[in-house]
């Protein structure tokens, strides 16, 4: 039944988006920006359309306009080979992760990156920037390499990828951050230099989210590891950035790279670990819980408030919808009435977030009592 | 000059954090990333104003008004939101509200 309702939502959006685009078109030229930045930007913005799952997935316009522009290149280049062409044709019937639209995007980057002739390196780098999320799978790439994608507990995801003759061209300037607060996501192509690494983990990209649940905030986490000879060390490097990372972010990481669950310095105000305090204050009743408050189990403040807030928790805050998404409404009003309590409110031109999902009206009539 | 109400969409967010990426990289200034939103701004206006075209209904019971700047800030709580096709229920909603007589102003 809410399909119905997002139906019209992806035309809505995709023509927002290409009017946006177009019309941008002139300004980044203007600036000198190369062509190539705005359909970044183009990609990058669907991406996040797409993982917020308020919206459906790719036009197939836009991936015949990929396609296009592949082929475009590939003429320019003239380094088609055979190998890459046949390897084309492998992509897509290995193709079987659950995100198809992402994987749809795959054989086309490929395509583009193999038929221009660059290295495996680049192909899987540039693989990794556009789609933000690579579905758990492997890939083979234009040289016959197999890319391995790693999807950690915390949906963040690595690439690992097995290189022994590369020679890599970086096309997203590479730029290490520790990150900060709520960073954006920065990707960062790295790239052994040369060939012959008796090590196999040559490039470990991290491009996404991490997203942490803890405090029940999305984080957008800006992960990057450093290219070098050391593969394994620097996997370790790159751990430990990981952990600076949310540590800055949220502090809300004890010190264990990117888990989901609550620290546990966190305390718990309700549920079932506080029965042992609440047992005692209903046996010992009257003056003994003013004792108790000096006794304090570990837990500062929270037994004062045991007692007050024990009545007053209607459990609302954790029977909220599945999301944490507040649920938002941004549009403008044509009138707003009130007798006595009773509001009644005419809205039109409206963007609804509701339950994670994103509703469109023209216009909307409602009421409520205050 | 059209409101940047509809920046914090998702819309708008996923806009500005791809903005905010391309300028981490130096591959856009922020001025650049600017002229974008404006421009983001003024396409979405025009979409809802013409390309839009459905209604919808509310009921519920209101928490908090605010009116200030001449945007109303709305916290409902218990609200149903009623199209023809479906029904939504959430438990705390909230509305910003520009005023949409004229979009003449554009409120930050």
């Amino acid at each position: 039944m809410s399909n119905q309702l997002n139906l019209p939502q992806p035309k809505l959006y995709r023509s927002v988006i290409e009017d946006v685009i177009n019309e941008v078109r002139e300004l980044f030229l203007d600036e000198g920006v190369d062509e190539q930045v705005l359909m970044e930007l183009k990609t990058l913005w669907e991406n996040k359309l797409m993982q917020s799952k308020a919206v459906e997935g790719f036009n197939t316009e836009e991936q015949a306009a990929l396609q296009a522009a592949a082929q475009q290149q590939a003429q320019q280049a003239q380094q088609a080979t055979q190998q890459a062409q046949t390897q084309q044709v492998l992509l897509p019937p290995q193709q079987q992760a659950p995100q198809q639209q992402v994987i749809v995007q795959d054989p086309k980057i490929l395509q583009h990156m193999s038929a221009t002739g660059m290295n495996a390196a680049t192909t899987a780098a540039t693989l990794a920037l556009p789609t933000g999320i690579s579905p758990y799978q492997q890939l083979i790439t234009s040289q016959g390499q197999i890319l391995q994608v790693l999807r950690a507990a915390n949906g963040t995801q690595y690439i690992i990828q097995p290189q022994q003759q590369m020679v890599l061209q970086q096309q997203v300037l590479p730029q290490m951050q520790p990150g900060g607060g709520q960073a954006p996501v920065i990707q960062q192509v790295l790239a052994p230099l040369q060939g012959g690494l008796p090590q196999q983990t040559g490039v470990i990209i991290q491009p996404q989210q991490v997203i942490l649940t803890g405090n029940n905030v999305q984080q957008n986490a800006q992960v990057q590891g450093g290219a070098a000879p050391g593969g394994p060390q620097q996997q370790q490097q790159i751990q430990q950035q990981v952990q600076q990372v949310q540590q800055v972010q949220g502090g809300a990481a004890p010190g264990v790279p990117q888990q989901q669950q609550q620290p546990p310095m966190m305390l718990q105000v309700d549920g079932a670990g506080d029965t042992s305090s609440e047992d005692e204050d209903e046996e010992e009743e009257y003056d003994e819980e003013e004792d108790e408050e000096k006794e304090k189990d570990g837990e500062d403040g929270q037994v004062e408030e045991e007692p007050l807030n024990s009545e007053d928790d209607v459990s609302d805050e954790e029977d909220q919808e599945l999301f944490d998404t507040e649920n938002v409404v941004v549009c403008q009003y044509d009138k707003i009435h009130r007798s006595k309590n009773k509001w009644k409110f005419h809205l039109k031109d409206g963007i609804m977030n509701l339950n994670g999902r994103d509703y469109v009206f023209s216009k909307a009539i409602g009421d409520a009592e205050w | 000059m059209a409101y940047q109400l509809y920046r914090n969409t998702t819309l708008g967010n996923s806009l500005q954090e791809s903005l905010d990426e391309l300028i981490q990289t130096q591959q856009i200034t922020p001025q650049l990333a600017l002229q974008v939103l404006l421009q983001f701004d003024k396409a979405i206006n025009t979409a809802l104003a013409n390309r839009v075209r459905n209604r919808v209904n509310f009921k519920g019971s209101l928490n908090t008004y605010r009116f200030c700047d001449n945007v109303w800030t709305f916290v409902l709580n218990d609200v149903e939101f009623r199209e023809v096709t479906d029904l939504v229920k959430v438990d705390k909603v909230k509305i910003v509200a520009c005023d949409g007589k004229n979009t003449g102003n554009a409120a930050e």
